[in-house]
């Protein structure tokens, strides 16, 4: 069983793999695009809720910090959703360069989130929660999307 | 863990830069052909120091005061104090080193050298001691720790050499170190930063494969040990300097190598204005590499196409790439952290046409400035051109910071003071 950081980090590198072929897809046709589109923001819901319902709250009991790293990154995970639904209307209203200037911004959003969470948080979240990483690892892995 | 800095510490430098740019650009309009084959004429050192000071340096420096706290935790004590006094340190200070050396005024020689010296000094070591307290080191903080070690180093012997102007004692071992100054500032600074950032820059923005870890963990340091054993063979043993050259060029042009490779497998299909200053830069770094291999045979009669090609080429085509991408995010990560949703996306914010002219201008001086070595009156239009390229940079930084003030004065759509944001 991969450890808490493994398990997230490959799910990012995953969803990174899908938001390429998300944007060469749009590239060539956007109405094209929506199925992917839609499995992009699916797949990068069910990681958001591996952390949020799993992870994060397993974290904060365990180190007492409910104002710290975990709240930013429930934050950053807000404006991601936000920006995954612009993206999805710009489809649907045929715009291409929004949806472009959505998914760069998005682009830049993500990778800095990810880069704290790999570097920073995951790290932390080991650390702390070894004894328990493989029951967390498993509740994420069968959690089901709401 | 919020702990990015306040937009004005960051665009203080960044929306500065291009200012400096357009000073020098001017300076060479009225300079003549004969600049670009003496390093030591004034009108070089003068317009040389506008650029790597008021460009390059402002710009790093910008960017490591957004990048060190947000990715790698190190907090800056102080960091809008310490921005705000290192900037108008350095401001002035290169202000008064441009009228001093020009018009050979000491008082404000003197003053340039305290006040650059100062603020450099300010800034690079809080830096410092902010990343001593990092606890996981990753391939691009160790090129920040590197990088800015050389800077502190480079500024020791900036202040050496100002000195030497100021008190008019210029001894021998002044253009030695004039020498080990400029090559380290370039290689030890820039090029090492850059390195260290394209790490992370590629595979974020581009989705580029990473780069493998054997070359992230020894190249910093390959590169290092080159330069300092350079600097004893160009001090002691001049006549095999060209070894450590060699060496360090061999990185070098592996690096710009590797970069070009790593776009062609991106698989972020966009090609924007950016990508083409990294293709620009990877091809100006192997030109320029080599040039300063080969100028060991030519009595260093190129080495100011040497400088234009890696620093103008290389280091200055990464800079402003990146500054079309830093800028606009700064600016809607801090409206969308403060509550604004209804705001452009990064792509609205800069005017991308004139984003391609800019570079297009920026490509003709580039190529006037090294040609100029051979036809004299190519100086005049490149550094036209060279200015107008900055202007237009400029005005996208402009109408960029203007939406950021101008959606201020507006109420915000969420209420995000309960999460203690600005």
């Amino acid at each position: 069983m991969s450890s808490i950081k493994e398990y997230l980090t490959n799910d990012h590198r995953r969803c990174d793999d899908v938001f390429a072929k998300m944007e060469e897809r749009a590239n060539s046709s956007l109405g094209d695009a929506k199925e992917i589109t839609e499995k992009f923001i699916a797949d990068m819901e069910r990681h958001f809720q591996r952390e949020e319902r799993v992870m994060f709250p397993e974290f904060e009991t365990k180190t007492g910090m409910l104002n710290g790293p975990t709240e930013m990154m429930r934050q950053e995970h807000a404006q991601m959703r936000n920006l995954m639904n612009q993206m999805l209307l710009a489809i649907e209203n045929g715009d291409k360069d929004k949806f472009f200037g959505l998914s760069e911004t998005l682009m830049i959003l993500l990778q800095q989130h990810n880069m704290k969470e790999e570097q920073m948080l995951y790290t932390l979240a080991q650390q702390h929660l070894s004894a328990d990483a493989q029951r967390i690892v498993e509740m994420m892995d069968s959690l089901v999307v709401e | 863990m919020e702990q990015a800095p306040p937009i004005s510490a960051p665009m203080r430098f960044f929306a500065t830069a291009p200012l400096f740019g357009i000073l020098a650009g001017i300076l060479l309009l009225f300079g003549n052909s004969e600049i670009l084959t003496n390093r030591y004429s004034m009108d070089v050192i003068v317009a040389v120091h506008l650029i790597t000071i008021g460009l390059f340096s402002f710009i790093m420096l910008g960017a490591l005061t957004q990048m060190l706290p947000v990715l790698a935790g190190a907090v800056i004590f102080r960091v809008e104090k310490i921005v705000l006094f290192s900037h108008a340190a350095l401001s002035f200070g290169l202000l008064s080193m441009v009228f001093g050396l020009l018009r050979e005024q000491t008082l404000f020689v003197w003053l340039a050298t305290f006040l650059l010296g100062g603020g450099f000094l300010l800034i690079v070591t809080s830096m410092l001691l902010a990343i001593r307290r990092v606890e996981h080191f990753t391939a691009s903080i160790k090129g920040m720790l590197v990088s800015l070690s050389f800077a502190f180093l480079i500024v020791l012997m900036g202040i050496y050499l100002l000195f030497g102007y100021a008190s008019h004692e210029i001894t021998s071992l002044h253009y030695a170190v004039a020498n080990i100054h400029s090559a380290w500032a370039v290689f030890g600074f820039g090029g090492i930063l850059i390195i260290g950032v394209a790490f992370q820059v590629l595979p974020m923005f581009y989705v580029a494969p990473r780069f493998k870890q054997f070359c992230k963990r020894r190249v910093v340091y390959l590169i290092t040990f080159g330069l300092v054993i350079w600097m004893f063979l160009n001090l002691y043993f001049e006549e095999y300097a060209l070894y450590a050259k060699l060496w360090i060029v061999t990185f070098f042009w592996a690096f710009a190598t590797t970069v070009w490779i790593k776009f062609n497998k991106r698989k972020r299909p966009i090609s924007d204005v950016t990508v083409w200053y990294w293709r620009l830069a990877s091809i100006s770094l192997t030109l320029g590499s080599f040039l300063w291999v080969f100028d060991e045979f030519f009595q260093h009669r190129y080495i100011v196409m040497v400088g234009i090609l890696i620093g103008g080429g290389f280091i200055l085509s990464i800079m402003l790439g990146m500054l079309y991408k830093i800028v606009p995010f700064l600016v809607w990560f801090h409206l969308n952290g403060m509550g604004y949703m209804t705001i452009p996306t990064i792509n609205e914010m800069m005017d991308k046409r004139i984003a391609r002219i800019q570079f297009v201008l920026f490509v003709m001086a580039l190529l006037g400035f090294v040609f100029s070595f051979y036809i004299g009156a190519l100086l005049l239009p490149s550094a036209v051109a060279f200015i107008l390229s900055m202007v237009l940079l400029e005005y996208n930084i402009w109408i960029t910071l203007k939406i950021y003030l101008e959606t201020k004065k507006r109420a915000p759509d969420f209420d995000m003071s309960a999460f203690g944001m600005e």
